[in-house]
């Protein structure tokens, strides 16, 4: 339990040099407190030095990596097969996280606020992303941890099972159509707040604001990620107040 | 008492990005609309936050990539936000947030050579397995990236509070600053919701996604 817990901190040192290496030996530490009792503090700080050394992952599954190294050090496994399974785990981890979570999970359940604002205009909208996506990540880093612990070395095969192979191959598109549907609503609520106060229920507002978006994803389509949207929204913002500046 | 508590709301949503528990309170729908309610006023939170949520979209927070940090920066933006009217402080609240985002872009890279500076100060420590010097690390690690949180959140209320009190804004540009932004980052979102669509199956759900939007949207 206090291992799953320090998971929630492993890139609390995140750095170039380890990446997630020193999170994952903090995380580690509890798993390998029998090991010091059973086999002396020369096989423990040596458990504990592999479990520190460089690794990468997508941080919500970097929890079977450390559970199934642990598992695999408390098992007497030769050194050699545990640097293997932490370096093997390292790419599929990370590719499996990005593809579930971030480019899928993430923007699925920002899809559902968007829905929600766009409907309601309401503050539910935070609860329903907080719920929905965290009893996702809370259950996928139970999963991944559970899995590491429990098949060790095996720990693989847990990558390979069929639903997580089908849940990587629809998460995308549950994430598109939940923010096709959802980004016109939210805009839409965004631009009923703004257009009354710039001029009155005129259609030109609604025209210009159009444009501005379809020349945005056009310009984006070709510039990101050199330039994203945050840099030209600020060059725009910028623009607008010295205007202002200028012209009152 | 209020001050005290949206920069303590500040800093741990500035800690979730990265640092932890990642439970995406640093998303700035989720930031700004608790900031709208500890100041009273949610829904002007939420309208803010899911503005900045659109910019927020574009960011894949893979590996060591850069990337702005909009929890801070929708705490601030709700800040220039409540008890105005929205129509009018949407655009500079928007601004003031952008800002920030940008500024913790640039102290979140800070945060990472610094811990590169001390892994590399203590690697052979590290490859002994000392377990003390493990735990320190981190630990200063996580109180680092706690303090440019709140570092961050307080230049986030300064910058707010010029943007609400100081700069004479005419209700002109304050409008069209927010319809621009509005666009601005309905384009940004399109074009994040693109990437991760690709060219397969998932692009045509896309689009069919956003024509019943716009369908429904006309309703509404």
């Amino acid at each position: 339990m206090r291992t799953w817990v320090s998971l929630f901190t492993i890139q609390g040192a995140w750095n170039h040099e380890r990446m997630l290496g020193v999170g994952t030996g903090v995380a580690s530490l509890p798993l390998l407190r029998g090991l010091k009792k059973h086999r002396g503090t020369e096989a423990h700080r040596a458990a504990l030095a592999r479990a520190s050394s460089y690794f990468n992952a997508h941080p919500y599954l970097a929890g079977m990596a450390v559970a199934a190294e642990a598992r695999a050090e408390l098992d007497g496994r030769p050194a050699k097969q545990i640097e293997r399974l932490r370096c093997a785990l390292g790419s599929p981890l990370g590719s499996l996280g990005d593809r579930l979570v971030w480019a899928g999970w993430l923007p699925a359940s920002v899809g559902m606020a968007l829905i929600t604002f766009g409907l309601t205009g309401h503050w539910l909208a935070a609860v329903v992303f907080l719920v929905v996506y965290n009893v996702v990540h809370l259950g996928l880093r139970a999963w991944a941890f559970r899995a590491g612990w429990v098949l060790g070395l095996q720990v693989g095969e847990a990558l390979k099972g069929p639903r997580l192979r089908r849940a990587v191959q629809v998460a995308p598109a549950v994430a598109a159509v939940l923010l096709g549907i959802g980004l016109p609503l939210a805009a839409v609520r965004l631009g009923h707040r703004l257009v009354p106060a710039a001029a009155g229920d005129a259609v030109g507002p609604w025209a210009a604001m159009f444009v501005v978006a379809a020349v945005t994803l056009l310009v984006l389509r070709r510039l990101m990620p050199t330039i994203g949207g945050l840099r030209l929204a600020l060059v725009v913002a910028t623009l607008v107040v010295i205007g202002e500046a200028v012209w009152p | 008492m209020e001050t005290g508590l949206v920069v303590l709301w500040g800093t741990l949503v500035g800690l979730d990005l990265v640092t932890g528990p990642q439970v995406m309170i640093a998303r700035p729908l989720v930031a700004g609309t608790v900031a709208g309610a500890i100041l009273g006023d949610p829904v002007a939170g939420v309208t803010v936050g899911m503005l900045l949520e659109l910019f927020a979209l574009e960011v894949v927070p893979v590996g060591g990539s850069r990337y702005a940090d909009y929890g801070p920066a929708a705490v601030a933006a709700a800040w220039v936000a409540v008890d105005a009217p929205l129509g009018l402080a949407l655009g500079p609240a928007a601004l003031v947030g952008l800002v920030v985002a940008r500024a913790g872009e640039e102290s979140m890279q800070f945060i990472r050579r610094r811990n590169d500076s001390r892994v590399q100060a203590n690697r052979s420590a590290l490859d002994r397995g000392d377990a003390g010097t493990l735990v320190r690390l981190q630990l200063i690690g996580i109180g680092a990236d706690a303090v440019r949180a709140a570092a961050l959140t307080l230049l986030g209320l300064g910058l707010a509070a010029l943007a609400r009190d100081v700069i004479p804004w005419s209700a002109r540009s304050a409008a069209v600053l927010g319809m621009l932004l509005v666009a601005i980052g309905a384009g940004t979102a399109s074009a994040a919701a693109l990437r991760v669509a690709g060219h397969g199956a998932a692009a045509r759900w896309l689009i069919a996604g956003a024509a019943l939007g716009f369908v429904v949207a006309g309703f509404v």
